[in-house]
């Protein structure tokens, strides 16, 4: 018997190539099952509010979604629980955080299927120029890029800090970095911690000091991910934040000036007692739709089992440069030799640390980016900032 | 005033009426009146889309919720703001470019087209492609404004709330003014060149020709140029999500209520209280144009 599955899922030049061909190759095992893909938005937010409408009506299609790591817990109500199956997708080889991004509340509601760290770009050719080594505090980092920068007339450092969930991202990193948090494992607000609420003050005037002393330009507060992938391939900044996708990018020589000259590390810890290297954990998860019959579910599972097999991430991982989310697959010769700074970062990519798992993610975000944003812009002072941040999340979450 | 005309019809051709129109108006009642009276009701209820969140009458808590909250009250003035400044600048520039275009000159028939180009591309595609202009790194007009030193260099455009608003205004004038020159133009050419012609014999000024000729007849175009762009204004989404959705209009903080807290909580009658006072809003500006249209009448 034959059955028909509709697949959202990012469709975006080679993602979208690569997808394609994984069908053709599925359907060799399974020719009786057919995978129609329905194309979704670039941007996240846009899929975001298509999941909503499709979800919030009750529809049986898409039968499985693709998932940010941030959605699992608004969605779980709506999405099949896969917490018995967890044998069947072998969960247990695959890096732990990721797996852990996907329960909420004790239950698997969304299988891992490629994983994403923000990692810190530099320039090798201009470190090794004028003798610094990469930095491994963000204190180092700012004036080493400073230096760099005045001398050869180019920006220091690039974030993305638009009000966005990238800067809830790149903020993250900071905070986790000077062993900070707003919101503990359980979900309490903990801003106004003695301890916490100090190394929150450390890491924020940090970022910001970045921006107020030119290392960075003041455009970052306007800026994406694409907004500071284009400069620093184009030689116009010594280091940059962003995600595993820049790689193949900047190395390409048809596009990027600085291909063969990039470095990739892990990104700087806070200078202060229990600072720590952090890296945010983003990435994309697959979901089964709740409201989608018996056999569509089934045929749902036999899809993602294999789109997340050893062998399948191994060729997502070589072809769309997309992290694979099993551990396995890191010390594969075969990604070693197509990407070899995922192999060489694995740590980071083990240890990327998620975002709150709330089923009031959205809300909670959205509060972060804009005290944030207002901080950085120098609207409010750091002490406002926090406080507002602190009696917003306490009245999202209702503590 | 109208005449009234009665025409007597038969019972059968009043039945073949009424099928005929019947299928325009269901489909207007399905499409127009069933989601306004839906939205009307939601309003009154607190409630979710996240299962479990039960749907609860709340009378008109919604709207004294509103008032009180700071974000609705500065996107409600973000909203004013922009359509007050973007609609007259652009009814001043329609205005005369569409005077421009009335006169006789060579090429007038490439020029009239080609003036349409910003208004026939997408919004959403312009807005991206202003927002690239506006970059601080490799915008054109970020790097113009530098070099003329009316921005320090690095300032960037749409970080800055008043800056995002000019340059976002910027942009829907650059963007409608057209549409409203071309609007304006053809109420123009509907004026008899005699007039004119007539005022120049007895020796009107160019300006007397144009206070006392031009824009009398022009007014209920013009009435009806203005109430187009306003209801549009009133309802702007698309150009201030995409190029700096900090700074929130109406229908921009109602996406993020209806969408991103869509499964957070009971959120969707609150959205639809903002939704029904958009449409208040609007409203309530309609009903002064055409008022104001009215009176030209009579």
């Amino acid at each position: 018997m034959s059955v028909k599955i509709t697949m959202a899922a990012g469709a975006v030049g080679k993602e979208l190539e690569v997808l394609m061909n994984q069908i053709k190759m599925f359907n060799k095992i399974y020719p009786d099952i057919e995978v129609q893909l329905l194309p979704m938005p670039n941007s996240s937010t846009a899929r975001h509010d298509l999941y909503v409408t499709y979800l919030g009506a009750m529809t049986s299609d898409p039968d499985i979604l693709m998932i940010d790591v941030i959605w699992p817990a608004e969605f779980a109500p709506f999405v099949e629980d896969l917490t018995n199956d967890y044998d069947y997708f072998e969960l247990d080889k695959f890096l732990p955080g990721t797996v852990k991004s996907g329960t909420v509340q004790g239950r698997i509601v969304a299988i891992p299927w490629f994983t994403d760290a923000g990692l810190l770009y530099y320039r090798k050719d201009l470190l090794k120029k004028y003798g610094y080594d990469v930095p491994q505090t963000w204190e180092e980092l700012k004036k080493v890029a400073a230096d760099i920068a005045s001398k050869e007339k180019i920006n220091g450092m690039l974030f993305q800090l638009n009000q966005y969930e990238g800067l809830v991202c790149d903020v993250a990193e900071f905070v986790h970095s000077y062993g900070a948090d707003f919101l503990d494992a359980n979900g309490k607000v903990i801003i106004g911690d003695p301890d916490n609420h100090a190394r929150l003050v450390k890491a924020l005037t940090m970022l910001k000091s970045f921006i107020d002393d030119g290392v960075a330009p003041k455009g970052v507060l306007t800026y994406m991910e694409e907004e500071t992938r284009r400069p620093f391939q184009n030689g116009e900044s010594v280091f940059l934040r962003n995600w595993p996708y820049v790689w193949s990018l900047a190395n390409d020589p048809k596009q990027s000036k600085i291909a063969g000259k990039i470095g990739v590390a892990p990104l700087p810890k806070g200078d202060i007692e229990g600072g720590r290297h952090s890296a945010t954990l983003g990435g994309w998860m697959l979901a089964i739709n709740r409201y989608s019959s018996a056999a569509e579910k089934d045929a749902a599972k036999k899809f993602i089992k294999f789109l997340t097999s050893y062998d399948q991430q191994l060729y997502k991982a070589i072809n769309a440069g997309q992290n694979p989310t099993r551990k396995a697959v890191y010390s594969d010769p075969k990604l070693k030799e197509a990407a070899p700074f995922m192999v060489e970062l694995y740590n980071v990519f083990i240890n990327a640390e998620p975002r709150p798992i709330t089923p009031l993610y959205t809300e909670v975000s959205d509060s972060i980016q804009r005290h944030i944003h207002d901080f950085l812009l120098g609207k409010v002072d750091i002490e406002k900032a926090l406080k507002d941040l602190e009696s917003e999340l306490k009245m999202i979450t209702g503590q | 005033m109208s005449t009234k005309i009665k025409i007597k019809y038969k019972k059968k051709e009043i039945w073949l009426g009424f099928w005929l129109v019947l299928p325009a108006m269901l489909a207007i009642f399905i499409t127009a009146f069933f989601p306004l009276l839906k939205t009307f009701w939601d309003s009154f209820f607190s409630f979710g889309l996240r299962p479990g969140i039960l749907k609860r009458f709340i009378g008109f808590d919604n709207y004294v919720r509103l008032f009180h909250d700071a974000r609705f009250m500065t996107s409600l003035w973000n909203t004013l703001i922009f359509t007050l400044i973007s609609v007259t600048l652009e009814f001043i520039l329609g205005l005369a470019t569409a005077l421009i275009l009335n006169a006789k000159f060579a090429l007038r028939g490439l020029v009239r087209a080609a003036i349409l180009i910003p208004w026939a591309v997408p919004t959403s595609v312009s807005s991206q492609m202003w927002k690239w202009m506006y970059n601080d790194q490799y915008g054109i007009v970020a790097q113009i404004l530098y070099k003329l030193g009316w921005l320090a260099p690095g300032t960037p455009i749409l970080s800055e709330k008043w800056s995002s608003m000019m340059a976002i205004i910027a942009v829907d004038v650059w963007k409608t003014a057209p549409f409203m020159a071309l609007l304006l133009l053809a109420g123009l050419q509907t004026i008899p060149s005699e007039l004119y012609e007539a005022a120049r014999i007895d020796g009107a000024s160019g300006w007397k020709q144009f206070t006392k000729i031009t824009l009398p007849i022009l007014s209920p175009t013009i009435a009806v140029a203005l109430i187009f762009r306003t209801l549009d204004a009133l309802r702007v989404f698309d150009i201030f999500y995409i190029m700096n959705k900090s700074v929130e209009t109406l229908a921009v903080y109602n996406r993020h209520i209806l969408m991103d807290r869509a499964f957070t909580g009971a959120w969707f009658g609150y959205g639809s209280a903002i939704s029904v006072v958009i449409f208040l809003i609007i409203s309530i500006f309609a009903i002064i144009y055409m008022r104001s249209l009215n009176l030209k009448f009579e």
